[in-house]
């Protein structure tokens, strides 16, 4: 056994609701996670430093983990301001992880000042002023909030000296390889073109005038399900594509149409491909799918 | 003249707050509240669709997100009804609905009680345990939000409640798997959170009968009296609830007056120097939450902590925990009447309101969520949000100090006013959304 020093690890927030930290809370096996490494400080689990010693910037880091979206002035903790300490934290550390699409992209609070706010290193999709400083050391966890699982994955992969393979943004691949798509319960009525009646029923596709965003939105929320247990489209609600750099979009439950097509073709998916496919698809009449998926009392 | 003033950040809330603390004579005379960050969310919602409230406002909270979503639905419902169409939901996705929302309070307070209140409590009392109270309170609440995510998909950040009732469709296996992690968290409530079991805890009625209660909330009630903590915190004892709920019908109450409450008196206003808007009642500054609603509601327990304590730290404490047995039978009871034959959501497919104003009101765990939209066109023109935080934290009137304030005053010490502080289950987040 290597008797070497765990690596020191630091939850730093910014502008946040908090929901990442109280998404990671709820993974099952947090405590295990956590004990591959030591906890400098977290705003809700105990650590060796206080806020005080954060804020002084003078307790060591690791692997930091930004809750929250960036914003150079303005923001302040006890009068310091909180880019200053991110970027103390960021230099120190070997890994930066963004927890959350605030941290990652600028999320739901870059609208409120689009101008002054967004992630540490991407603004949107755009990489900020930051970026080739941190870039080697950065690792993106987008979602609103991030899944706990996935950032279990990461400090895994961390503590075991394993390294990480990320897309342009920064994404481990084996997360955001996937589409919130994959996965999803509905799909059979996706390839076959079939509606859902209203909000809720088992049955239908949310894709077509619910405005999920599941076919061309990154995520694993349908393979490693949210709470061990589901997933908003597995409940009938459709994907707003928390995990992208431009969420939240708007009008969220209408899918765009163009001449009663989405206007917004599935990941990768050339229009005259789906085109060709739903003029198929739809030339046939499956019975099943006009049916309840199961039937009580009969 | 020895007036000192002192500032302290106080961490490990929701979020963190500045207190600055003005000592004289030994004793503290005032408290100023200041929360950092303004994000503007109800800014961020003008122009948006009426509907993106509902995938918008859980971002207000981490910790308190679905109480969000449900006031958010309300309103529009309200809105739609006060158009002249008519919204009637289902038993079955009232109940649904009334289901996870308890899920969450109980997250809520289990993880107050144990991250918060039995840590600083031992620090403060210097009776350090060995406990590792956050492996409890991640158990607890990881069980039953996994039972709220059988019907609402995930949490935090549901956005499964819509106008006319909820997006899914349970099956009799995700009943069945929802009430097996209820019994799980019953279990624990009983065996590890109190040591007694929930029905001989819930006939628990009087001051008198508290010994019955061990565990880990018999030590928070132990620690609270042997140490003389057990009337400290007193604030203005008036209180209001202005939603419905199992827990308390809305009303409010000044000593053993009870009323009729009605939200169109509710005011807010700009505070100087945070960033926090203050609330009042036809100008008068009440406590929401759970003690609250125990004293609206007549909760016998909560009544005779009450009369021995009047609205103390301990009272309201007890309140708070108190409710997760509530919650945990009220539950129960929900998932064995539900009746999965009806439907979800009884609004017909693209029946949709363009111009409508409509008010929301939840009992939230730190109490009464209150979400006012204004939809024209389609579109939102304003929205108003008010959090239970900012009854309880707010500076105060010209008249009298705030809740919170009040209840820290003429304390001698800094640590002993942060715990008066931290009882009311402080969530900064909300305070200043």
């Amino acid at each position: 056994m290597s008797s070497s020093p765990k690596p020191k690890l630091l939850w730093l927030q910014s502008i946040t609701c908090n929901g990442n930290t109280h998404s990671f809370l709820n993974h099952p096996d947090l405590f295990s996670i956590l004990s591959h490494f030591e906890m400098i400080h977290h705003p809700v689990l105990e650590g060796s430093a206080t806020m005080q010693d954060v804020l002084a910037g003078a307790v060591d880091c690791d692997v930091l983990i930004l809750e929250g979206s960036f914003k150079e002035e303005g923001f302040l903790k006890a009068g310091v301001e909180v880019s200053s300490l991110i970027h103390t934290y960021a230099n120190k550390a070997k890994y930066i992880i963004t927890a959350g699409t605030c941290a990652t992209f600028g999320g739901i609070f870059k609208q409120n000042d689009p101008e002054n706010i967004s992630g540490l290193c991407f603004d949107i999709e755009e990489k900020t002023s930051r970026y080739v400083r941190y870039a080697p050391k950065l690792i993106s966890l987008p979602g609103c909030p991030m899944h706990p699982k996935w950032m279990s994955y990461v400090l895994l992969m961390l503590s075991h000296g394993k390294k990480i393979e990320i897309d342009n943004l920064h994404r481990p691949v084996e997360l955001y390889g996937y589409t919130v798509h994959t996965g999803c319960t509905r799909n059979e009525y996706f390839e076959w073109k079939i509606d859902t009646e209203n909000y809720g029923f088992k049955e239908g596709c949310l894709f077509y005038e619910q405005g999920c965003q599941g076919p061309y939105t990154r995520g694993s929320c349908n393979k490693i399900l949210w709470n061990d247990t589901s997933s908003k489209t597995r409940v009938g609600t459709p994907c707003f594509g928390c995990t992208e750099p431009a969420f939240p979009r708007i009008s969220l439950h209408k899918t765009k149409t163009n001449m009663g097509i989405p206007a917004k073709m599935p990941m990768g998916v050339p229009r005259r491909a789906y085109l060709t496919l739903t003029g198929v698809v739809k030339s046939f009449k499956i019975k099943r799918f006009s049916e309840r998926l199961m039937e009580y009392d009969k | 003249m020895k007036k000192i003033q002192i500032r302290q950040l106080i961490e490990k809330i929701e979020g963190e707050a500045e207190l600055d603390f003005v000592f004289n004579k030994g004793k503290i005379e005032d408290v100023k509240i200041n929360f950092g960050f303004y994000r503007g969310i109800e800014e961020i919602l003008k122009g948006k669709d009426a509907r993106d409230a509902l995938v918008i406002t859980p971002r207000v909270c981490g910790i308190c997100n679905h109480a969000h979503l449900l006031t958010a639905v309300r309103a529009i419902e309200d809105g739609y009804r006060k158009a002249g169409v008519p919204v009637e939901l289902s038993s079955k996705a009232s109940d649904i609905r009334e289901f996870t929302l308890a899920c969450e309070l109980i997250q809520n307070h289990v993880k107050w009680l144990y991250f918060t209140i039995l840590p600083q409590l031992e620090l403060y009392v210097n009776q350090k345990s060995e406990e590792n109270y956050a492996i409890k309170a991640t158990y607890l609440s990881s069980v039953i939000t996994k039972a709220l995510a059988i019907f609402a998909g995930q949490w935090p950040h549901s956005s499964y409640a819509v106008p006319g009732g909820v997006t899914c469709d349970p099956t009799h296996l995700d009943v069945m798997q929802a009430t097996s992690l209820l019994d799980e968290s019953i279990t624990f409530f009983e065996q590890v959170m109190t040591g007694i079991s929930l029905d001989r805890y819930l006939a628990i009625d009087s001051v008198s009968n508290l010994d019955q209660i061990e565990g880990d909330f018999g030590r928070l009630l132990y620690l609270l009296g042997s140490n003389d903590m057990a009337e400290i915190g007193q604030s203005h004892d008036r209180f209001i609830v202005f939603g419905d709920s199992p827990l308390s019908k809305a009303g409010k109450s000044i000593v053993t007056n009870f009323a009729k409450v009605d939200v169109r008196y509710v005011k807010e206003s700009i505070q100087k120097g945070t960033v926090a808007k203050a609330v009042t009642y036809k100008e008068r500054l009440y406590e929401v939450g759970p003690l609250a609603r125990g004293m609206v509601a007549k909760t016998p327990i909560v009544k005779s902590l009450h009369k021995r304590y009047k609205d103390s730290v301990l009272t309201r404490i007890f309140a708070r925990v108190h409710e997760v047995a509530q919650l945990l039978d009220y539950s129960k009871t929900l998932l064995q009447n539900l009746q999965l034959d009806e439907l979800s959501c009884s609004l017909v497919k693209g029946i949709q309101v363009d111009t409508f104003e409509g008010t929301g009101v939840v009992e939230a765990a730190r109490g009464s969520l209150i979400h006012t939209t204004t939809v024209k066109e389609g579109l939102i023109s304003n929205y108003e949000i008010i959090t239970p935080t900012q009854w309880n934290l707010s500076h105060g009137t010209k008249e009298e100090s705030g809740i919170a304030i009040e209840a820290m005053i003429d304390t001698s010490s800094i640590d002993e006013a942060t715990f008066i502080f931290r009882a009311f289950d402080v969530c900064s987040v909300c305070t200043t959304q």
